[in-house]
This record gives C-alpha cells, structure tokens and sequence, in this order.
C-alpha cells in the first residue's frame, strides 16, 4: 500500500515537473488538508517520502525567502536562483534535519548563507534589476512627509530614491546588509535573527548599530 | 542609564518591545541627554525608510511558477552526471578542438609509455648489485673461514691435484707484510689486492702469511 501510494506521488510530481505545465492550478483536496498542517508534520511526511507536503512548506516561505534575498542582492533574477537553490538544497538535505530549530528558522539560515557566498563570489560587479515599487507606497506617510521636501515631481524621486536605497546597501558588508534586511526591512526580531546567523543578539545588535552609522552617512540627503 | 545602554535600546523602544519601567527611563534619557536624542530620531527616520523598501515587490504572476520550476530543477539535478563524469567530459572537450583528435590518443599513448616506463625501471632497481656493506661482509665472512680452514691442521682427504682453486684475491699475500704473527695473536691487517676493491678488506693474519699453492678449500 505504501509502495503504491510513493508511485503515486512520484508521478504526480513528475506531471507538474513537465515543461507543460504553466501556471498554478487549483490546489487538489489532498493539498488543502496538508495546507493545515504545521511545519514540523510537513517536514516528518516529506522525511518518509510524501513530496506534496514539501510543496506545501515551498508555497508557505517562498515569498519571505524571496524579499530578504532580493533586499540583499538588488537583483530580482539572482534572487529567484538563489530560493530556488535553497529549497533544492532543503529538500536533499531535509534527511539530516534533526529538528533542533524550526523548520523556517532552518531554510531560512540556508537562504542567508548562500547569498552571503553569492555576494562575495560576485564581489563589486553589483547589476541591479530591481523590483516595481508597489503603487500603496503613494499613500505612505512617511513618504509623503519625505518627499513633501524633496521634490514636487514625485515619480522621479521615488525612482531616485529606490536607487539611492540599494546603492546604499550594497555598499554594506554582507553579514551588515544581511541583518538591516532582515532586521529593517522585513522586521525580524534580534532573537530570530541571531538564530538565523548563528551568532548572540549581542552581535545581531552590533552588527546593525554599525550598518545603520554607515547607512546615515550614504544617505543623509534623505534624512 | 548612560549612553551606551540607551542607544542599545533604541530599536526595542521603537517596536515597544520593553517593559514599562525600562520604557520609562530610556524616555528619561532622551530628555535629558540632546545628542542621544538627535541620533534616536536619525535612527527612526533611517528605518522608515529603508521600511519603504517592503513596497518593492515582483511582479503578481512572478513567482507563480516557482513550484513548477523547482520540480523542473529538481529533477535536472538528480539526472545529473556525477562530478567525474563531468570532469571527463571536460577533458575530453578540450582535446577534441576541430581537427586536433589524435591529440587525444596521443595523450593516451604517452600516459601508456610512461606506466610501462616506470613499471620497468622499478624492476630493475630491485635487480641491482648489493650494496657495498653487503658486499663487505660476506667477502669478510668467505676469508674468515678460509684463514682458519689454513692454521688448522690438513684434513686427511688428499686434495686432488686436479683440483686448481680460484683464490679469492682478498686471501692472497699482502705485500710487504712478512712478519709473522706469534702463534695464537691475532692481527687484523688491511689487505690490499690486486682487485679494485675500494672497500679496505681485513683478513685475520696467522701464523703464516695467507698463500696458497693448494688450497686446501671445499665448495
């Protein structure tokens, strides 16, 4: 039975893996129910050959995994090989996971670290393709208030400002770009990030104390 | 609370992640201390900032076929050669440019040549002449046993006259050495023959000098 049930999902995974395929489809029942799950059942049926629960823990962190990476590269293509690399890695390696942390806090340090690589094998040849600014930011009170004494032409200045950004921070060190991304941007606390790098918070809070004195100084037209 | 401890606690009193009494005294701080209180409010304008940096989003339909894709990757990656192959493959890529082919079997010829080469030459390393001290000592050893064969009294076998030893050149006289020993001493001197030896060879010298007529030897 066992036997029948692995066939089977392993076809299933070879049909949505075929070059065919396109778009999302709906969600079968069986996904549903495993939508429910939590992360550390996910990872126990993946463990004992259930790929569909692996999907599910795919579809759940892509987008978190993907805002940090893509705030630490400015590219958004890097950023999409790189998840793509880190939830290839997790899977392999999802034998050896032991539990110790959770699952997220786990792919997520696999994710920092192999941008951290990336970054230093790319050394200084930064190419930017950077993401649309969401049209919300309009209504944004603090960009409002700061653009209210920048300039009135304000489509040309929030362009000008979404690049004087990511220069900014990738003049940053990587483990500095790492914890103001995570940190800043995305609104981790120092515990989990500290988790995350494998460091104390006592670094974590170092680390961004330092990376913000650099920032203060790159960006103080804006500030 | 001094400096160092309050701009420690900027971010978590920004995020309200304190307690009330420690809320209270880093607001106490700020009051009091004016550059404390320039560079709270640096710290808050830079994170309002860079927290526009969240409205930066992909495209809606960008990330849609990342399942699919990873399944794509997935399995492309377990189809993969494993690293020697690959290493293979680049070598062979790099010998086979245009018309240059017969480089690749000439490489091969070469490494062949060159095992068979080597195989040889340690065969004959094991083949060669002992070493000297070897040498030293079964030549030392051989004239021991004829000088005492020579003091001893002669065997009653009658040696053939037929019989016409080679005599090692270490057991010939040695020149200009015509004192004998008394019976009994024994005294080692250097032999030097008529062979190239360039080891020095000592002979136990007895009562009489070693020459032999008839060597009352067996082999």
């Amino acid at each position: 039975m066992k036997l029948k049930e692995t066939i089977k999902l392993g076809s299933q995974m070879l049909r949505r893996a075929s070059p065919s395929t396109t778009g999302s489809a709906p969600p079968t029942e069986r996904e549903i129910d495993l939508q429910h799950e939590d992360d550390e059942a996910l990872v126990r049926r993946t463990q004992k050959g259930d790929s569909s629960a692996f999907d599910v823990l795919v579809g759940r962190y892509k987008e978190r995994l993907y805002a940090t990476v893509y705030h630490m590269t400015s590219n958004h293509e890097d950023a999409n090989d790189l998840v793509q690399d880190t939830f290839i890695k997790a899977y392999k390696s999802l034998r050896s996971f032991r539990g110790q942390s959770s699952f997220y806090t786990w792919v997520y340090r696999i994710a920092v670290n192999r941008t951290i690589n990336f970054i230093k094998r790319r050394k200084n040849r930064n190419q930017y393709s950077l993401d649309d600014v969401d049209s919300s930011i309009q209504t944004d009170p603090d960009l409002v208030e700061l653009m209210s004494h920048v300039t009135p032409r304000r489509e040309v200045a929030l362009t000008e400002l979404q690049q004087k950004l990511n220069e900014a921070l990738q003049r940053l060190s990587e483990p500095h770009r790492a914890v103001v991304a995570m940190h800043d941007i995305q609104g981790m606390t120092h515990a989990d990030i500290a988790r995350v790098m494998k460091c104390s918070e006592g670094t974590v809070r170092s680390r961004l104390f330092y990376a913000r004195q650099q920032l203060q100084g790159l960006l103080s037209d804006y500030l | 609370m001094d400096c160092k401890k309050a701009q420690s606690l900027f971010d978590d009193l920004a995020q309200d992640r304190l307690d009330p009494e420690t809320t209270l005294q880093v607001s106490q701080h700020l009051t009091d201390c004016t550059d404390c209180r320039v560079l709270a409010q640096r710290a808050a304008r830079l994170q309002r900032l860079l927290a526009l940096k969240r409205y930066e989003q992909p495209a809606p339909e960008y990330l849609d076929n990342f399942l699919s894709e990873f399944h794509s990757r997935l399995m492309a990656e377990t189809q993969q050669p494993a690293w020697w192959e690959q290493a293979l493959g680049h070598i062979d890529s790099l010998l086979v440019v245009g018309t240059m082919r017969v480089w690749r079997y000439g490489l091969a010829s070469a490494m062949g040549v060159a095992v068979v080469v080597g195989v040889m030459w340690m065969s004959v390393r094991q083949t060669d002449v002992p070493d000297s001290a070897a040498d030293q000592t079964a030549a030392a050893n051989a004239s021991l046993m004829l000088a005492d064969s020579q003091s001893t009294p002669a065997v009653s076998h009658s040696a053939p006259d037929a019989i016409v030893a080679t005599v090692p050149a270490s057991l010939q006289a040695v020149p200009g050495d015509d004192q004998p020993a008394t019976a009994g001493s024994v005294d080692l001197v250097q032999a030097t023959t008529h062979a190239d030896y360039t080891v020095p060879r000592y002979v136990l010298d007895r009562i009489t000098p070693a020459s032999y007529e008839v060597p009352n030897v067996h082999f």
